[in-house]
Parts: C-alpha cells; sequence; structure tokens
C-alpha cells in the first residue's frame, strides 16, 4: 500500500479530473489494469485517460483502474513524482510508473522542524530515510533502522545483549564529557526517547545534519536532530487498512574466543614439562556452557482508516528476544493511539495519540565474560554432588553460578501523549499548539540469594529495588504564514515559544542479611542487616524556555535562503549564562532550473548548490545544579562522642561555577545534490564544524579551590569531513528492478584547544585501564591539542625479542618511549544498499563498515599473561606466540578495528495480487532475514565495533571484556494486508 | 485637591491592549529559569539553627576517611587513610613495608617501586594522593568555618565550634608539614587568589599558633573521635617532637610540656585491644578516626590488600571471606627483628596457613602451598607467598568489606614514647627508661637498663608498627636516608625527606615552587 503525502498534493489534480470524467459517456470498450510502482506497491490515486480523448478514471485503493474507450486506444498514466506512461488499451493491464527525479524532489516532503518543506526548497544537510529503506530483520531498539543509511551517521550497538540500546554519533561527535546523541523529534516533539515509537509506526527518518538546518533547535542541536514522523497523515482517497506482521529468529554467537580446550590445555601442561599444573579431569568449554540458540519472535498488528476529514490509527507489538548468552530475555508490549479530526469547515485540525511501552528484560552480570576466559577448561561446572564447583583465586568464581544464581529484573515504562491543534486563521497563516507529557521509569529488583558465591554469600543474602523515572512536560506555540507573491517570490515565515519542564526523582533500597531466601528482592523489609544507605532517593528538575524564529524566502523556485534565529534559555546554566543565540542563515540555487541550462535537461534532472553557516549547542554535558554552591547530605555519616551515636552530616560537593554554559558548535556547510538520466543521484557534503567551550572537569588547584577538580567550558574540538551518498536505479525493466546506494563519510577530528587563562591543561589522562591488573596507574588515551578523542598514547613495541619480552621503543637515554598511537575514531564509515525486484520476489543486501580506527584489546592483553597458565585458561595463539614478558600495555595491543559488516541479507516473496484476493486479503508477503552472517575484519577479538559508554567521547575504543558477543540470526517473516 | 473627572474605561487600556499585557505577563512568568532544588540545599540557606550547624560540623570529621577516586574530591585517585594511597605511600617509603610486585600484580606504574626505593618522581600519582587528601580536608574545613561564621550562632559558640574546625585543620597541615614542607598555608575559604608556598618553618609556626590559640576553646577531658584539648596537646607534642627536622631547632622540652598535659589514658594491658573490631572501648586511644560500615562508612579495608587471595580458607571456615588483593606487606627483615616474646610480633603473619573448615594446608592456585615467608625473593617479580603480612588490626570470619575497626591516629603509648625520647635526649636517662620500660613490660619483654638512641629507634618501630608514624620516626633517627634492603642511600642533600609537591597541582597553580632537589 502506498501511502505517503503526495497523495495530498494529487488531490486537487483527482478533483478537477473527477469533475471532467462525470461528462463524458461510456465507450464500447472496458479497460482495466493495475498501477505500481517499481516495487510492486500499488499507486492509489494514479490518473488514467485516454490519448487524445476525454475519458478518464482514477485507481483506487489496490491501484486498479476501469476506463472505458475503444480497442486501440492508448491511454496515459500520470502520478506526481513518476514519469507519465502511455501504454496500449487492455484488460489487465500491469502498469509500472517510474520515479521522476525531476519532479521528485518538488513533492517530497521533508521535516524539518516546526513544519515541513519541500526537498526541492531545502537550503540545508537533511537526509531523509524512507521507512522501506531501515534496517531489515530483528529490531531490537528503534536505532538500529539507521545503521548504515545516511552519510556521517554513525550508529553502534552497545552491545549483543537483548536489552541494549545504540550510540548515535554524527560527524564525529562534539563532545569530550557529554552524551553525543543527537535530537530526537517525533512528530514534532523534541527531545523524544527513540524508542517510545515502534519501528512499525515510523513512515520516515529526516537527520538533520548541518546547523543550518538544527540550529532551529538551538543549544540541544549540536548533535543533529533526527526528526521521526509517523503514520498519522490524513489521505483523500479513503483508506482503511488491517496488517499483520509477525517473524520468528534463531540466533548464535557470531564469534567466540580461541582459548585453550582441555585437550590443548593438557598437551601444552606436557610439553612444558609443568608439574604443579592441577588437572580437575573435566572438558568444559566455559564460553558454550553459558552461551545458547536463542529463539525470538516478535508480532505487530495495526490498522488504520483514514479519511479527508478525520482518521485513526492503532499499532500493537509484542516481542520476545533471546540473547545469545543464557537467562538474557527481553520482552516488549508496546501499543499506539492516534487520532485526527478537522473542524471549523477543515481550519482546525486536531491530533491526539499515544504511544507507550512495557519492557521488561532479564540483564546478565557483565563479570561472567572475563570468568569464562580465566577458568581453565579441566574445571567442571559441578561438583559430584551436583552443586556448582568453586575454584579459587581471583576473578576465577564459576560463571555458570554466577549467571544462574542471581535474580535481576528490569521493567521500563514508556509513555508519551500528545495533543496537537492547528488553526488556519487567514489565508496562508496558521496557528499551531503542541503539548506533549512524556513519562519514562525503570523499576529493577537484583536478589544474590545467600547460596549465592559473589556478594549473596558473604552478605547473607543482599536484594535491591531501584525506582528511576523522568516526566517531560512540553508545550509549543507557533505560527506560520505562507505566501507566494506575484507567482515569483514564496516567503515562508515561522515564529514561536517553547517551555519544556523536565522532573526526574527516584529511590532506592537495599537490604542483605536473609534468613531465607524465599522472597528474593519483594520483600526487602525481611533483610536484618540495617545499614546507612540503605536508602535514598533523589529528584531534580530543569527547565528549558525558547524563543524561535525561521524565515524562508525563495526566488522563482531557483534561489532560497533560510534564516533562522532560536534563543534558549536553561535552568542549567550558570547565572552568568542564562540565555544562549543560535543562528544560522543558508542559501540555495537550483541551477538546473536556470534558463541558460536548458540544453543540459536531456540528461541533468537536478543541480543544486547549498551553502550554510549556524551555530548549535549542546547541554547534555552540565546537569542541574553544577553551577551552584549546595550541601548534599548523603553517605557522610559522624561519630558523635558525646552521645555515642552515628548521625549525618551536610557537606558541600562541588566548586561552583557561575559562567557554566553550553557547548557551543558554529559548522559551515556546502553541499551538492544532483541527479542525472533520471537514474543516478547523488548529494555531496562538505563540512566543517568547531566546537567552542567544551566542557570538562578541569583540574583546579587545591588551594584555593574546595575540590581539585571543576566543570568548565575551556576547549576547542575541530571536526570537518564530507559525506557522499549516491543512489543508482541500475535496472528497470517489466520483471526486474535493482537499486544501490552508497553512502561514504570522512571525518577528520582534532582537539585544538585545552586551555585558558584559568584552566590549563596540556594532555588529560584518559582510557583508565585502572581495573586491569597491576596497571591501576596506567592510562591507555590522552586528550591532548592536536589530536582527536580516543588517542591513545603510549609504548611503541618493535617486536618480540628472542627470550618472549616486549621490544618497546627507547630514546637516547634509554628510557621508555611514548607517543601516539592512532585514534579511536573511525575515519571513514561507509554504507552500501542493494534492493532487488524479480517480478513477486524482492531482495535485499545492507552492509556497513568503519575504517581507520584503532581498538585497544585489552582482553587479549591480560590473556597474554605467562603467570596464568596452567591455573588460568588462555588463548592458543598466546601458547605459540614464546612471549614470556608480563602484560605490558604497549601499541602491540592496538589493533586496526577496520570491518566491514553484512548487516543483513533479505530474500521475500510476494504471493501474487490475484492469488491474495482470493484469500480475502490485500497482501501476503514472506522473508528470510540473515543478519550478520560475516563481519571482514583484521581484529582478532571478538568484534571490533566497540561500544563507546554512554556515548561519549573521553575513552572510546577500549574492549575489555564487555564484549557481550553479537549474534548471527537468520529469521523467517511474514507480512499480512487483510 | 482639584478633582478630576476621568471615568475608568479612559484609564484602562482597552481589551485588546489587555489581552496583549496579558500574553506578555504569561511569558515573563513562563520564562522563569531559577532552578529550584529538592534533595540539596543552597549553602546559603543553611546554617541557621544550631543542629544545621552541628550537621556541618560533623562533616567536617568525616573529612578524615577521605575519598574514592570516583567522587569529586578524589576525581580519579584513591585517597584513603587506611590503605589506598595515603597510607601506602607512607609506609612504603619507611622500612617497614613494601608492596612487591607479584607477577602481574601489583606493578601499577611502577609507584610503589619508587617508594621503595626514594626515586619517585613528581608525577607518583600516590604522592598526589597524600595531597589531596590533606588539602580537601584543609579546604573543606576552610568552607565549615565560613559557613560557621555566616550561620545563626553566638559569638561565643561559634569560637567554640571553629576552635574543633582549626584543629582538624592543624592536623591535616600538620601532614602536609611533614610530607611536603612547603605547602601554601590557605585560611579563607573565599580567598580565590592561587597561593604560593609558604616554608616550611612557617608552616610549623602556624600550626604551633593554631594549637594554642584553640587549647583553651577546646572541649577538655575524653570524648571519643572528637579533637579535644587532649589531642591538640598531643599532636603539639608531635610537632614539637620533629621541630628539629622541621624547623632546624630541636624543642624537646617543649614536647614533654605538651605530653604532660594530655590525660586521662592509660595502656590497655592487652596491646591488641586498640586494633580490636571494637577497639572504641579501649582507654588507650587518643584519636582515630570511627568506622562502622553499618553507618556506610568507606575506605577502610586494608586487611584486603594484604592477604593472599585464598586467605579466606583459612578466616572463614566456609571460605567465602572478603576478596584479598595479595599487596603490601612488611620488609624483609622486620618480622625478625622482634623478640619472639614480644607480642607485637603478631602483628605480622608468617607461615603456614591452615583452612578454617578442615585444618588442611591452604593451597595457591598453581597448587603450591600458602605459606608467607618473611624473605621476598624479588622484589619487581616476587612470588605470591613472599612477605610477612600486616595483621595488627582484628579481623573476623564475617568481616564486610568495609571493616569495623577505628582507625587510630594517636594513642597513649605515643605519648610515653615520646616522653622517653625527649626525656634521653635531654639527657635524663632514667626518667625517660621509666617510660620505655612501660611500653616494654606490656609487650612482654624485659626492662631496658641503659638506653640509646638505637634502642628507642626500635622501640618507636616495634610498638607502633604499620601505624603511619615509620616514615617521620625514621627521617628523626635518620635512618630514613640510609641504604636498606632495595635502597641504596638517598642523595647527600637529603631532599628525598619531604616528597615533591605533585606536578599536578605545580601545572594547575604556576605560583606554586617545586621543592629542592625536585626541580627539574
Amino acid at each position: 500500500m502506498k501511502l505517503t503525502i503526495k497523495n495530498k498534493l494529487s488531490g486537487l489534480i483527482l478533483f478537477a479530473l473527477m469533475m471532467f470524467c462525470s461528462q463524458v459517456s461510456a465507450q464500447d470498450f472496458t479497460a482495466t489494469g493495475t498501477v505500481s510502482d517499481s516495487g510492486h506497491e500499488p499507486l492509489i490515486g494514479a490518473s488514467v485517460s485516454v490519448v487524445g480523448g476525454k475519458v478518464g478514471a482514477i485507481t483506487d485503493i489496490d491501484g486498479n483502474f476501469t476506463i472505458q474507450c475503444r480497442p486501440g486506444d492508448m491511454l496515459e498514466v500520470t502520478y506526481v513524482g513518476y514519469t507519465s506512461r502511455k501504454v496500449q488499451a487492455g484488460k489487465g493491464l500491469k502498469i509500472v510508473m517510474e520515479e521522476d527525479a525531476k519532479t521528485l524532489d518538488e513533492v517530497t516532503i521533508v521535516g524539518v522542524g516546526y513544519g515541513k518543506m519541500r526537498k526541492s526548497d531545502l537550503t540545508g544537510a537533511i537526509a531523509s530515510v524512507n521507512s522501506k529503506d531501515m534496517k531489515q530483520g530483528v529490531i531490537t531498539s528503534t536505532e538500529q533502522l539507521l545503521q548504515g543509511k545516511v552519510a556521517g551517521l554513525s550508529i553502534v550497538q552497545s552491545s549483543g545483549a537483548v536489552e541494549s540500546g545504540a550510540s548515535i554519533r554524527l560527524r564525529g561527535g562534539t563532545s569530550l564529557s557529554a552524551s553525543n546523541g543527537p535530537l530526537v523529534v517525533v512528530d514534532g516533539i523534541p527531545g523524544v526517547d527513540i524508542n517510545s515509537v515502534q519501528p512499525s509506526e515510523i513512515v520516515s527518518m529526516d537527520i538533520l545534519k548541518d546547523a543550518s538546518a538544527a540550529a532551529i533547535y538551538g543549544s540541544r542541536g549540536a548533535n543533529g536532530v533526527i526528526i521521526i514522523t509517523t503514520n498519522r497523515q490524513g489521505s483523500d482517497t479513503e483508506v482503511n487498512t488491517i496488517q499483520y506482521n509477525g517473524y520468528v529468529a534463531l540466533a548464535s554467537a557470531a564469534k567466540t574466543l580461541d582459548l585453550l580446550s582441555e585437550n590443548q590445555w593438557r598437551s601444552y601442561v606436557r610439553s612444558t614439562g609443568n608439574m604443579s599444573a592441577l588437572d580437575f579431569g573435566a572438558s568444559t568449554d566455559w564460553q558454550k556452557e553459558l552461551m545458547r540458540t536463542a529463539i525470538s519472535h516478535g508480532h505487530n498488528i495495526n490498522f488504520s482508516s483514514s479519511k479527508k476529514n478525520h482518521g485513526y490509527r492503532a499499532s500493537f507489538t509484542y516481542n520476545n528476544n533471546q540473547g545469545v548468552i543464557k537467562n538474557n530475555t527481553m520482552n516488549r508490549l508496546a501499543g499506539s493511539l492516534s487520532a485526527y479530526q478537522t473542524g471549523m469547515n477543515g481550519r482546525l485540525r486536531l491530533d491526539e495519540g499515544i504511544n507507550t511501552n512495557f519492557d521488561s528484560w532479564h540483564p546478565v552480570d557483565n563479570r561472567i565474560f572475563e570468568r569464562m576466559t580465566n577458568l581453565q577448561p579441566t574445571f567442571p561446572v559441578y561438583n559430584q554432588d551436583g552443586s556448582y564447583a568453586q575454584f579459587n583465586g581471583t576473578n576465577t568464581e564459576n560463571p555458570v553460578e554466577l549467571n544462574n544464581n542471581r535474580t535481576e529484573d528490569r521493567k521500563r515504562h514508556r509513555f508519551l501523549g500528545y495533543l496537537k491543534a492547528e488553526l488556519s486563521l487567514l489565508e496562508g497563516l496558521v496557528a499551531t499548539v503542541n503539548t506533549s507529557y512524556e513519562f519514562n521509569s525503570v523499576k529493577s529488583g537484583l536478589y544474590k540469594p545467600t547460596y549465592a558465591r559473589m556478594e549473596g554469600q558473604s552478605e547473607h543474602g543482599w536484594g535491591q529495588r531501584i525506582y528511576d523515572d523522568y516526566t517531560n512536560k512540553q508545550l509549543e506555540l507557533y505560527l506560520t504564514y505562507d505566501k507566494k507573491f506575484v507567482d515569483i517570490h514564496h516567503l515562508n515565515l515561522m515564529g514561536g515559544y517553547s517551555y519544556l519542564d523536565n522532573t526526574y526523582e527516584g529511590f532506592s533500597s537495599t537490604r542483605s542479611g536473609f534468613d531465607s531466601d524465599a522472597f528474593g528482592y519483594n520483600n526487602l523489609g525481611a533483610g536484618t542487616d540495617h545499614r546507612q544507605g540503605d536508602v535514598g532517593s533523589y529528584k531534580g528538575e530543569s527547565k528549558l524556555i525558547s524563543f524561535f524564529g525561521r524565515v524562508n524566502y525563495s526566488l522563482m523556485d531557483r534561489y532560497m535562503l533560510t534564516a533562522t534565529l532560536r534563543n534558549d534559555g536553561s535552568s542549567r546554566f550558570g547565572q552568568h549564562h542564562k540565555w544562549g543565540v543560535f543562528p544560522s542563515l543558508s542559501l540555495a540555487w537550483r541551477i538546473s532550473e536556470e534558463p541558460f541550462m536548458a540544453s543540459t535537461r536531456e540528461w541533468l534532472d537536478n543541480l543544486k548548490l547549498r551553502a550554510g553557516f549556524g551555530v548549535t549547542g549542546n547541554q547534555n554535558g552540565i546537569g542541574e545544579y553544577k553551577s551552584l554552591s549546595i550541601l548534599s547530605a548523603a553517605g557522610s555519616a559522624y561519630y558523635d562522642g558525646t552521645t555515642g551515636t552515628w548521625k549525618n552530616s551536610y557537606t558541600q560537593i562541588q566548586n561552583p561555577n557561575p559562567n557554566l554554559k553550553w557547548e557551543s558548535t558554529a559548522q559551515w556547510n556546502l553541499g551538492v545534490d544532483f541527479s542525472l538520466y533520471n537514474r543516478l543521484n547523488g548529494t555531496l557534503e562538505l563540512y566543517y564544524k568547531k566546537t567552542s567551550d567544551l566542557l570538562w572537569t578541569y583540574p583546579v588547584p587545591q588551594p584555593p579551590y574546595l575540590v581539585g577538580t571543576m566543570l568548565a567550558n575551556v576547549g576547542d574540538l575541530v571536526n570537518k569531513g564530507f559525506e557522499l551518498t549516491l543512489g543508482y536505479k541500475a535496472v528497470r525493466t517489466k520483471d526486474w528492478t535493482l537499486d544501490a546506494n552508497l553512502s561514504l563519510a570522512y571525518n577528520h577530528q582534532e582537539i585544538t584547544k585545552l586551555s585558558n587563562d584559568q584552566y590549563q591543561a596540556v594532555g588529560l589522562q584518559a582510557g583508565p585501564l585502572h581495573s586491569v591488573r597491576g596497571m591501576s596507574n596506567t592510562y591507555a588515551q590522552v586528550i591532548k591539542e592536536g589530536f582527536p578523542a580516543g588517542a591513545f598514547w603510549g609504548p611503541h613495541c618493535t617486536g618480540i625479542s628472542d627470550d618472549g619480552k616486549y621490544m618497546l621503543e627507547k630514546d637516547e637515554n634509554g628510557k621508555v618511549k611514548e607517543g601516539y598511537l592512532g585514534s579511536a575514531m573511525p575515519k571513514w564509515n561507509l554504507g552500501l544498499s542493494l534492493n532487488a525486484t524479480w517480478r513477486d520476489f524482492d531482495a535485499s543486501v545492507a552492509a556497513y563498515g568503519m575504517f581507520g580506527q584503532k581498538v585497544l584489546n585489552v582482553s587479549r592483553m591480560v590473556m597474554y599473561d605467562p603467570t596464568r597458565f596452567p591455573s588460568q585458561n588462555t588463548l592458543d595463539d598466546f601458547m605459540k606466540s614464546g612471549i614470556t614478558d608480563n602484560p605490558t600495555f604497549s601499541d602491540y595491543f592496538i589493533e586496526n578495528g577496520d570491518f566491514f559488516r553484512l548487516q543483513s541479507i533479505t530474500l521475500g516473496y510476494s504471493v501474487p495480487m490475484n492469488a491474495v484476493k482470493k484469500m480475502g486479503l490485500s497482501r501476503l508477503r514472506f522473508y528470510v532475514t540473515g543478519e550478520n552472517l560475516f563481519c571482514i575484519t583484521g581484529y582478532k577479538g571478538i568484534d571490533p565495533e566497540v561500544s563507546v559508554p554512554d556515548n561519549v567521547l573521553n575513552s572510546p575504543g577500549i574492549d575489555f571484556f564487555n564484549s557481550y558477543p553479537r549474534p548471527r540470526t537468520f529469521s523467517l517473516g511474514v507480512n499480512i494486508g487483510f | 485637591m482639584k478633582r478630576l473627572n476621568i471615568s475608568i474605561s479612559n484609564i484602562l487600556p482597552g481589551r485588546k491592549t489587555w489581552l496583549g499585557v496579558g500574553l506578555l505577563l504569561a511569558m515573563a512568568s513562563c520564562t522563569d529559569l531559577n532552578e529550584q532544588l529538592y534533595d540539596k540545599v543552597s549553602q546559603d540557606d543553611y546554617g541557621k539553627t544550631s543542629s544545621e550547624v552541628a550537621t556541618i560540623v560533623g562533616g567536617a570529621y568525616a573529612t578524615l576517611r577521605g575519598y574514592g577516586s570516583g567522587t569529586p574530591e578524589g576525581a580519579g585517585i584513591i585517597c584513603y587513610p587506611t590503605c589506598e594511597y595515603v597510607f601506602f605511600t607512607q609506609e612504603c617509603s619507611s622500612d617497614e613495608a613494601c608492596i612487591p610486585t607479584r607477577g602481574t600484580d601489583w606493578y601499577d606504574g611502577g609507584r610503589y617501586q619508587q617508594f621503595q626505593r626514594h626515586n619517585w618522581d613528581a608525577k607518583n600519582s600516590g604522592i598526589l594522593s597524600v595531597w589531596r587528601y590533606n588539602f580537601t580536608g584543609v579546604s573543606k574545613v576552610n568552607a565549615i568555618i565560613y559557613q560557621v561564621e555566616q550561620s545563626g550562632l553566638t559569638t561565643e559558640d561559634k569560637q567554640k565550634v571553629e576552635a574543633e574546625l582549626r584543629g582538624l585543620r592543624a592536623y591535616y597541615y600538620y601532614n602536609l608539614l611533614d610530607c611536603f614542607g612547603n605547602v601554601p598555608v590557605v585560611t579563607d575559604f573565599t580567598q580565590k587568589e592561587l597561593p604560593t608556598n609558604t616554608p616550611r618553618k612557617d608552616v610549623f609556626a602556624f600550626i604551633e599558633k593554631e594549637l594554642k590559640e584553640i587549647i583553651p576553646l577546646l572541649p577538655s577531658g575524653i570524648t571519643y573521635g572528637r579533637f579535644t584539648q587532649n589531642v591538640a596537646n598531643t599532636l603539639l607534642a608531635r610537632l614539637y617532637l620533629n621541630a628539629e627536622v622541621f624547623t632546624g631547632t630541636a624543642r624537646w622540652q617543649d614536647c614533654l610540656d605538651a605530653c604532660n598535659k594530655v590525660q586521662g589514658y592509660s595502656l590497655t594491658p592487652n596491646y591488641k585491644a586498640s586494633f580490636a573490631i571494637q577497639n572504641e572501648k579501649s582507654p588507650e586511644i587518643i584519636f582515630s578516626i570511627p568506622y562502622d560500615h553499618k553507618q556506610g562508612t568507606v575506605g577502610n579495608y586494608l586487611a584486603s590488600m594484604t592477604y593472599h587471595y585464598n586467605q579466606k580458607l583459612a578466616f572463614d571456615p566456609a571460605g567465602v571471606y572478603q576478596w584479598c588483593g595479595n599487596g603490601i606487606c612488611a620488609q624483609p627483615g622486620l618480622y625478625s627483628s622482634f623478640d619472639a616474646r614480644d607480642v607485637r610480633r603478631q602483628s605480622l603473619l608468617i607461615g603456614q596457613q591452615y583452612s578454617a573448615k578442615d585444618g588442611s594446608e591452604v593451597l595457591m592456585d598453581d597448587g603450591s602451598p600458602l605459606n608467607y615467608t618473611e624473605e621476598i625473593d624479588n622484589f619487581t617479580d616476587a612470588a605470591k607467598n613472599a612477605g610477612a603480612r600486616l595483621n595488627k588490626y582484628e579481623w573476623s570470619a564475617n568481616d564486610s568489606w568495609e571493616r569495623d575497626n577505628d582507625w587510630v591516629l594517636m594513642r597513649y603509648a605515643e605519648i610515653l614514647m615520646m616522653q622517653a625520647e625527649c626525656n634521653f635526649r635531654l639527657g635524663y636517662t632514667p626518667t625517660a627508661l621509666t617510660y620505655i620500660n612501660q611500653i616494654r613490660k606490656r609487650a612482654g619483654l624485659d626492662d631496658l637498663t641503659t638506653l640509646t638512641l638505637d634502642d628507642l629507634d626500635n622501640e618507636w618501630k616495634h610498638e607502633f608498627v604499620f601505624e603511619n608514624l615509620r616514615r617521620t620516626t625514621n627521617i628523626r633517627f635518620g635512618t630514613y636516608f640510609k641504604p636498606w634492603w632495595e635502597k641504596p642511600a638517598d642523595p647527600a642533600d637529603k631532599h628525598t625527606g619531604i616528597y615533591p609537591i605533585p606536578q599536578e597541582e605545580l601545572s594547575k597553580n604556576p605560583n606554586l615552587k617545586q621543592n629542592p632537589g625536585y626541580e627539574n
């Protein structure tokens, strides 16, 4: 079913045609047929007319038409955005329409924030992804839909765990200390949790990449904006649908570590003549013991009705996803309901809706990953009596016991409700009120029973409940004025006000000392070991108030100008900088529309130049109350010797900084859009962005400061690069279509300043290896002027000596030299996709890669330890390496992180229409998808795609047993339309 | 008065204007950006009542426990006076303790090897930990004094409260004087200019003046865990005891005078009682940092830093004692320097460990027996069982990670030893013997009849083993600079008698000068 905004525009034409049709008389032949797009999606409302005649018809909801004519007549089919086609009249015609690149930009509507624009009128760098181009297969978080689809937007799934989200980073990121996630705007509501929206409801996502596009969101726009449009448009043709989509999937770990098997272990023990080696007689593959073939399934059912004046849509999703580590599962129940109604003779339109979902999941204790590599393969999982066997030593607790003997349940509830009213006040003048309420809560319960090895036994049972929530209340008011003057001037003005209140609160309680494990975490009061800090609660609030405006002006549809201004006030900002101004200006020139380009129209469908500049901000790094001088009353009891009792003390917690403000990013962008021969289209973007006032917790001298660090705006960070997006319609025949898409992005990052008069930082240590044995004073990275974030810094290893020692490069004094060893920031991002159809079959392949980044393989460095064997397990290649040195940090363990991953392959088959009709259905498609089938990389760890904790750039690219293996998944799915 | 005849409607704006004004008002209330506090209080709004003031002053005592690395105060460096790294740094610079590198464990950038060999550089994070611990204490106390000044207390009450706070500050400054010498003296919370170094003898004079001024204002008698007159006098005595090192001028008699003012304490018959889990009952303790894990106190886990990983099997029949990390231990030679009858030798653990469950030998992971040896085969690659362990504070199978033994900072035995040493140095050997023999008697040793400086040095070593006094004592007796086990003789200029000012502090404050001998 083709249901797009295009239909709105075609309405007028249709109406005219219908008036025209009613006047003609019947002919002696009835031609019938179906009109569809190249993907076999029926086109609703396409017009069919007899060439040279007066007769016309329009296609219905299934793309069918019937028209009276004479045999041998030519029929002409037209549809906005498509090249018109002429065919000879006949019965059961199958007419496939091809998109027209010339007009496509004029009918494609793009969300730009507080309004929509025709793609042809855009002046900023905005990339759009349609639902059919999004990621296929099992979707566990909404971010995944965009993975590898947009040049310059890198999306890294934080782990293979089913509950894990993904971090999104645009053009290298702008902040060292704050989240680099873009602002997500759902149907006009900014700042929404992207997972509030079910993937099934998303029609399109528009990514505002440059500052001239994102500046309308001011202090939250620096990392770009993702504008999500869900399925709630009205339609001039009455459309009623019911759809079911479902899948079943099987997953297993794509890669595991090559640890010694029990036979390898024994043969190494024999060959090294190690007499003290304890052979426990078992044969255990600890990785296998913890992993499984995971079975997941998901179901979505939705129905909708859309008419000219009112409509509704309801959607319901249930997913049950298993992780490849045992006990890791997640359930999601999601529902959404939306409705619209027009009134006042069409001058008023109201939209209301709710999106809500409930997630419940069991996370795993990440400590199992290190332990499964530590325990040696002759050690049994269970004792003879069936109890868990326990090895002494450090970090060698039985991981199977750890994974089984603890109960952890988490539940998340997301709610987003909105009411939007649009009132047309005068010709061209529309007032919009958008109110929303978003609520997001997480409850967790954790119990370690008295028999659990880790914490359970020593604490005699340990239970915890935690509850956190936040609420966003938002009101946005804006006026839009749209007017054309003397046919060549098109002016669009928008101005408004926005108020956002964010309140967050929560509490936690912990108790240990349980006489019985009967209650789990459900009755913490049963624990008898009362301690200070058992209970805690918090609450905070922030407000963001904004005034904003935008001018769009276009002259003769060739010259466009957009200017925006936003004034943001945030309660988080220090008293000296309560308000920030974020301007932007951008221009575009549609060269291909110039009269002097008339000669090129044959082959040049579109050529447009864009240039823009803007300033945006990021206020994620400040947090609440950071500018103030405040006292907290948590966690510092003192003994009052006079009364012999413990009392609570209140203590000042930070150096106040009244100068705190947003991180500010100024960005230049140059863009070219082009389209050739109606086949090849593309966009090239060049950008230069400089972030100033970088937030960092700076060391300050003590005395005089209260504590030795202070959050302050000091540094500068530059990202520059280019992005190329190409789309090629390679094949368009009656039976075949083939499309290829490529996105390629290059980014160069450099920290250009870290100090000012007040704060001095020559090089800040980052990438701490404190949790590695013997390295608690070692840092793997520096944050340093002249280098990108994630700069590895340390000794260079020139090789392994004959006696198995690391040979580190030394200076003339014989001291080990330290220097730059590469960066964890990828230089190149690549995305590729192929979509093909053959008759009723469809196929798609998607792949992506990142290149130029380094990964520090800490997991490997830890296992390259001669003292491990034979009491602990190690890697087979270590035993062969002949290394006798203790683990030493150097570039020996810094590997190229380049990879190219086959994200998914999908093969689909749609049952032919007439067969479907017989079943009373409107659509029936089956598909199989394989995900993560291979990953080409030289990286020796489990996966080169290392997560970035909290999407912060201070210590990226370090693989330290945090890699829950990514799954390889095969799924079988069905799409049914009723 | 002239009557004005103006109708109301003339004065009032028209309906449209009202609408505009209303809209403006609505807008104004919608631009309020003040931060509303819920779970914290503003400094300006707090400290009005004496109970509120008590909660702030209590915070000054809480600073004694130090900070974890994840706190704003610790900022990446663990600053606990009980172990990491305040205690480690000072203990391992002395001749009684060390942290050998054991295979992969405890290398940590070589910082512990630097302590042992006195070849530290200004980037050693253990030294930064000592600085940060003490200066955070100073800064927090200054902030609290400032708040007490703004509070609603009477002038007299303010003076009393401030006397305790100044006492705590003097304690921190004593540590800084001892460890770094030339540190900036800052007493005003509102000072924002970057300070310069205060010469060591002026820091000494500042502490002396502060203590003398506050003693009359402090509580008399004994109040456990509180900065009383007794605590101030003990600190003053310590200051004078080391005055020759700090200023070049000995103050032995002043030390004796201060010791004499410390009243109301006695030696416990059982040496170990001062280190028991319930050691707050000991009549010997003058000043301590109270700990109680149930009250959420953190940082007190030295036991877990010294015992071998498998010590849990010897401590706990269930074999689930808290994780132990096999780190700090005694220097070779320390154990055998004790007389076999000396009860204080039990502050060190040596020999084969046996299972608490069945009495069998506890083994290490490689299957060899867990038998602690006094000798350490190789300081930079030591066997896992090498080195006698710190076994001074009582443990129990039920210990939580955060131990409950209060951390002893000053106890009466120190007064007796100071009296012995000062009397000896002033030539009153018979008087000195009466003091030192009280100590020896309790330890189960015979009385001394003659006395030498070496005898005194040894008695200090044995009585206060692992009590963080050894570095200062070594320096006072000069043993600090002599060659020992893993250390050659210190450079002749003896600049190693104080630590370098941490590089990080120098780079943050250009007004600070590096200590002599560390300038390059």
